[in-house]
């Protein structure tokens, strides 16, 4: 099976001319266009809506099934949190998988510009009782992932500031991107600390917009052009408990044990032996930059104890793309990752878009050259919910 | 289909239980399904749940419920979406060979808060909320619609008297369910258990017109899990099918449900027709929603589904609706009815608010027993906004 199509809105931190259909109906069509397909070929629909205190409106999906497929067309709504647009990418291949469907539209919308502040709706989903005196927020709780990364490996402030200036630099490339900000590691560092050791400009800011992906199996592809054909695609969920997560047998809170499982599943299934020579680019779903280097031990860009020497390496050009596209190893995060544009239901599945357009040659002036094979990943919940999903320009076994 | 079993099952309807958190309560019900299909945890290989988060009342509830249902280092997802729904997309991944023995799991508990708010909350705050849309108001409205178009004679009357009062005796009859719940009118929390209290009548207004207390939902405390596997089982999944409505109750026929009819056709085996089902579980919010379903699914023609609840032995042996209510679970209590009932007699590890299933050689529950020779069995699950989407399975016993 493979991604046949593609279609994103702009990332913006409220459209405020259009309705949730307008967003909807706009991705829809640009992935149907591009697939070569009209809604009358589509199966069924799964819908990625997260938090529906976001919107303001429960269900909010609800309102707009006709903007994706024809009337009684089967629907799905997945929320897992910020890895629900992978996760309905992979309900998606799961109902082609199993000959319930031959075209599956897909698709991710994130309405929280109508939030009043999304942390007062984000801090509900930590326990009102045993956890509000440790005043947990979504950014205290990946501040406390820094600050234990710091201690164990060596990390320091400047690296995730200097990680945040790369990512921002390149989203200067990518006009869907909600910032465009030529950030100094300097300025980055002089940014306001949200918790230590956090800065307002390492974190991903509020988005909205909609994602799209139309999904079908091999042979009905309309053969018009090149497709981004799904070698290997797996989640895992854990544990809610942060505490529990500290130092047990699978791995600690800073090893994104899901996400090294869904990894290996997904590789294996890719007949990846060494993913940092095998895969020419990785979109990593991290709404923080001290959170995207977890990501790199479990993808296999590097050991956790080499984290950062290679986030040195990735800072001066000299691995994975470089700050500008030299380097060695995969280009990371061409688009500008999360912290460019963050549309939290939709962010892991942009990850799945910009993989399948790169490996297409489809990515515009963010485009990797002679880019193959790429690999997305989606996180959710308090680092509790991984996906990994391989992508190729060829389809499983060769042309 | 490719080959997919219901091994193991448990359902819990009950009132408000306040020695127990929605963890607990969701632990408890997933580790009897296992314990009913003989598993251990170890053996399962995805989770795939139903829940809302503003039934349970936190946002991404899923990250604290997920890994009450099982879902610890495997592979997990979370539909905002009937508990059918679930269902379907676990059988899938059996089908697509993803996966061999799955948890379906779904829950909400209407004590937490107040169903019509949570309603509300579904429809446009500036275009429908000025109306005061709920899911009640809309079947209310559906309710109007088939009345006018159907009810103009006095025999409908009856039957939807006769209709309530088979409901109420299903429910009633049903272990545990409506006899320990009070029948709440809509957005009122029935009374903690152990409270002592007896059923009070309605209060006067509670019911949307033209609905009437009785043919409300009693809302209730529900959790729900079922295992499913590629392991042979008394129970097959013989067909699964969905369909959808519009959006909006205006672009709608009310008094109809197109989306249904086309899950139901979709789920039944191509060589089976509806009216060849011995089991039919139908989800809906009303006594009217049911009927409505009734006629949808095939099992009455336009105008006679409140006929049919009330004189076909077949439809809603569980006392639907009225037995206890709760989105999004309905949809999986209703497969789980269903199946269990084709099971019969074998004994059942699930629990009704504490007291024995069906079945049980301690328990009467004649109008819960289906016949014994019972093959072929239907369940239906609806979801929001106001039954737009469905799924339909059709189960077939071995």
């Amino acid at each position: 099976m493979a991604i046949a199509g593609v279609g994103q809105t702009p990332y913006r931190r409220a459209h405020a001319d259009a309705s949730t259909g307008d967003l909807v109906f706009r991705a829809v069509s640009e992935a149907l266009n591009d697939a070569g397909f009209d809604r009358g070929d589509v199966d069924a629909v799964v819908a990625g809506v997260a938090p529906d205190a976001l919107a303001g409106v429960n269900c909010i999906e609800k309102s707009v099934i006709g903007a994706a497929a024809p009337p009684g067309a089967p629907f799905f709504r997945v929320n897992t949190g910020g890895a629900t647009g992978s996760s309905a990418m992979l309900a998606a291949m799961t109902l082609v998988a199993a000959g319930r469907a031959d075209v599956v539209v897909a698709f991710a919308l994130e309405r929280m510009g109508q939030a009043v502040t999304s942390q007062q709706v984000f801090n509900t989903i930590f326990d009102p009782i045993y956890e509000k005196d440790f005043v947990l927020t979504t950014i205290t709780m990946a501040a406390l992932r820094a600050s234990l990364l710091m201690a164990r490996y060596g990390y320091t402030e400047r690296h995730w500031a200097a990680l945040a200036a790369r990512n921002h630099r390149l989203a200067l490339k990518n006009p869907l991107a909600h910032l465009h900000r030529d950030l100094t590691v300097e300025a980055v560092l002089e940014s306001p600390l949200l918790a230590w050791p956090i800065h307002l400009y390492e974190a991903c800011p509020m988005s909205e917009g909609a994602c799209a992906l139309v999904i079908a199996a091999g042979d009905r592809l309309p053969g018009r052009g090149p497709v981004a054909w799904v070698h290997g695609a797996a989640s895992y969920s854990d544990s809610y408990a942060m505490g529990d997560r500290f130092d047990r047998p699978e791995g600690t809170l800073v090893d994104l044990v899901t996400l090294r499982r869904a990894a290996e599943v997904a590789y294996r299934q890719a007949g990846i032996a060494d993913p940092a020579k095998e895969i020419d680019v990785v979109e990593i779903h991290a709404p923080f930059s001290s959170a995207e280097v977890m990501a790199y031990p479990p993808l296999g860009l590097c050991t956790p104890e080499d984290g950062p020497a290679y986030v040195d390496a990735l800072i001066d050009g000299d691995a994975g793309g470089g700050s500008g596209g030299g380097g060695p190893g995969p280009v990371v995060n061409p688009s500008g990752g999360p912290m460019a544009a963050n549309p939290v239901s939709a962010t892991a599945m942009i990850r799945i878009a910009e993989c399948a357009l790169q490996v297409r040659g489809a990515a515009g002036d963010r485009q990797v050259d002679g880019a193959r094979r790429a690999v997305a990943t989606g996180q959710g919940g308090a680092t509790q919910f991984s996906s990994a999903c391989v992508l190729a320009a060829e389809p499983p076994g060769g042309p | 289909m490719p080959a997919c079993f219901v091994d193991g099952l448990a359902v819990e309807i009950g009132p408000p239980d306040p020695a127990r958190n929605l963890t607990e309560l969701i632990f408890q019900t997933v580790r009897r399904a296992l314990d009913d299909a003989g598993r251990d945890i170890d053996e399962v290989d995805s989770v795939v749940i139903a829940a809302h988060d503003l039934v349970d009342g936190r946002s991404l509830s899923s990250m604290v419920c997920a890994p009450a249902a099982g879902a610890y280092l495997k592979d997990e997802i979370r539909l905002g979406d009937d508990g059918a729904a679930a269902f379907s997309l676990a059988a899938a991944r059996l089908e697509a060979g993803e996966a061999r023995c799955s948890i379906v799991a779904a829950w909400g508990r209407a004590s937490e808060g107040d169903p019509d708010a949570i309603a509300r909350a579904l429809f446009d705050p500036i275009t429908e909320g000025p109306f005061g849309l709920t899911e009640l108001t809309v079947s209310a409205l559906r309710a109007s619609q088939w009345l006018g178009r159907h009810g103009r004679n006095g025999s409908a009357d009856s039957a939807r008297a006769a209709a309530t009062e088979r409901r109420a005796a299903a429910a009633s009859a049903h272990p545990g369910a409506a006899r320990r719940l009070v029948a709440a009118p809509a957005g009122v929390r029935p009374p903690a258990a152990g409270s002592g209290m007896a059923s009070p009548p309605p209060a006067v207004g509670a019911a949307p017109w033209p609905l009437r207390p009785g043919e409300l939902p009693c809302w209730a405390d529900v959790a729900v899990a079922m295992v499913i596997s590629d392991r042979e089982s008394p129970v097959r999944v013989a067909g699964i099918g969905h369909g959808s409505e519009p959006y909006s109750p205006g672009d709608r026929d009310l008094a109809g449900l197109p989306g249904l009819t086309l899950a139901v056709r979709h789920a039944w085996p191509s060589q089976r027709a509806p009216g060849d089902v011995d089991i039919a579980e139908l989800d809906g919010l009303t006594l009217f929603d049911e009927a409505i379903a009734a006629e949808a699914a095939g099992l009455a023609t336009p105008g006679e589904g409140l006929r049919a609840l009330a004189a076909d032995g077949r439809i809603n042996r569980s006392g639907g609706s009225a037995a206890g209510y709760c989105a999004p679970a309905m949809g999986l209590t209703r497969i789980a009815e269903a199946a269990l009932q084709l099971r019969m007699p074998e004994r059942s590890t699930h629990r009704y608010g504490g007291q024995s299933a069906p079945g049980d050689a301690s328990d009467g529950g004649a109008d819960c027993a289906p016949a014994r020779s019972a093959r072929w069995a239907l369940a239906t699950g609806s979801s929001t906004v106001a039954a737009q989407t469905h799924t339909a399975v059709v189960l077939e016993a071995q």
